[in-house]
């Protein structure tokens, strides 16, 4: 069975996913300076594929971390509050900081990890991220750089997943739904 | 293409790379076509471009996991003994694990990796590494998918980082020698 074939729909193709990180790339390069030497930050797993694209484009030096997160279940999902499983390898204190992200949704992890890292004093921290649900949030947290602003659909590729899966698509999709239907089950 | 003063040379440029990653992706496809639950783990931070590319030409089901590492030090020198700072988040056991590195010098980190999985027992264990050094090694590894042998230059660029500067180069470049000596 080939993983494409449970695709519905593609609601954002490759090429377009390029051209439009390659713009948020020479954004990056307007905004950050080799002196600014700026730390992007990817919440993994979702953002790595962007990240890996994203620095391509980039000009200016910069470094890259990494953080993975979980939830500490159901009764802490509205304060945001996740659990760090791995931290950042360095000390952010005085650094420009660019969150990295996959998408944003509520908003309230990514509201609670910019808390967390704020209290890190960085020079400064700003956001990135390929996708955003805005009919989703509810939490109104700033974001500096959006690649696409999406409707409320289930979308998988290009680092997103259902269920662990098809994070690999190398475009955004929408799957069929008997996969959901499957899953459910 | 920027090229950065303390690099002397591109080694592999994108187009060699994205070639050879797609070679590899066709070969793992094929591999893995008849297993149900292939995991690939990366090793960050350095395997985390091959990585992402390497997983959008699979086309086979598969999930991404991650684990970070790092050396033991005794005062500022490095023992070369690893340790793990992030494990999977999924078990492996009775999965089919490829481990996903950037490249492979003296054997010992691709070592420790190979038995600590191998401990879990996964259906089955390979590694796909996409650059090695064979003139390094000072462990026996078997490395089942392998993307470029190199000579024993410092190489940075494409995950590969000196002192973490260089890594997001997007090809590969050999660090000029006065930089490392």
């Amino acid at each position: 069975m080939k993983l494409w074939d449970d695709v519905a729909r593609i609601m954002i193709s490759e090429q377009e996913l390029q051209a439009r990180v390659k713009e948020l790339g020479q954004e990056l390069n307007a905004t950050y300076t080799d002196e600014d030497h700026p730390l992007l930050i990817c919440v993994l797993k979702g953002a790595f594929v962007f990240l890996a694209d994203l620095i391509r484009h980039l000009e200016m030096r910069h470094d890259v971390d990494f953080m993975e997160i979980s939830s500490y279940g159901a009764g802490t999902a509205s304060s945001g509050v996740v659990r760090i499983l791995l931290d950042l390898e360095r000390n952010i204190e005085g650094r420009h900081v660019l969150i990295v992200e996959d998408i944003i949704d509520s908003g309230r992890t990514l509201d609670y990890i910019t808390r967390n890292l704020l209290t890190r004093r960085p020079a400064s921290l700003r956001v990135c991220t390929l996708l955003s649900k805005p009919s989703r949030r509810e939490i109104d947290v700033p974001v500096d750089f959006v690649g696409f602003e999406i409707p409320d659909e289930f979308v998988t590729g290009y680092g997103l997943d259902f269920a662990e899966e098809y994070r690999n698509l190398p475009f955004i999709g929408v799957l069929k739904e008997e996969i959901y239907r499957n899953a459910e089950i | 293409m920027k090229v950065p003063d303390a690099v002397d040379g591109v080694v592999l440029d994108e187009e060699t790379i994205a070639a050879r990653v797609r070679e590899l992706a066709a070969r793992i496809s094929a591999d893995y076509v008849a297993d149900d639950d292939l995991v690939l783990v990366g090793v960050l931070k350095g395997a985390f471009i091959f990585l992402a590319d390497l997983t959008r030409r699979l086309t086979v089901h598969h999930h991404v996991d991650f684990i970070a590492l790092s050396s033991y030090n005794r005062g500022t020198v490095t023992t070369g003994e690893v340790r793990l700072i992030m494990d999977t988040r999924a078990s492996v056991t009775g999965r089919h694990v490829l481990i996903v590195e950037d490249i492979v010098d003296t054997g010992s980190t691709l070592d420790y990796l190979l038995r600590t999985f191998r401990a879990r027992n996964p259906a089955s264990l390979r590694s796909c590494i996409l650059l090695s050094k064979p003139t390094r090694r000072q462990v026996e590894v078997p490395v089942d998918y392998l993307g470029f042998e190199i000579p024993d230059v410092w190489v940075v660029g494409y995950g590969l980082d000196y002192a973490d500067r260089f890594r997001t180069l997007p090809y590969i470049g050999a660090l000029k020698r006065e930089v490392h000596e």
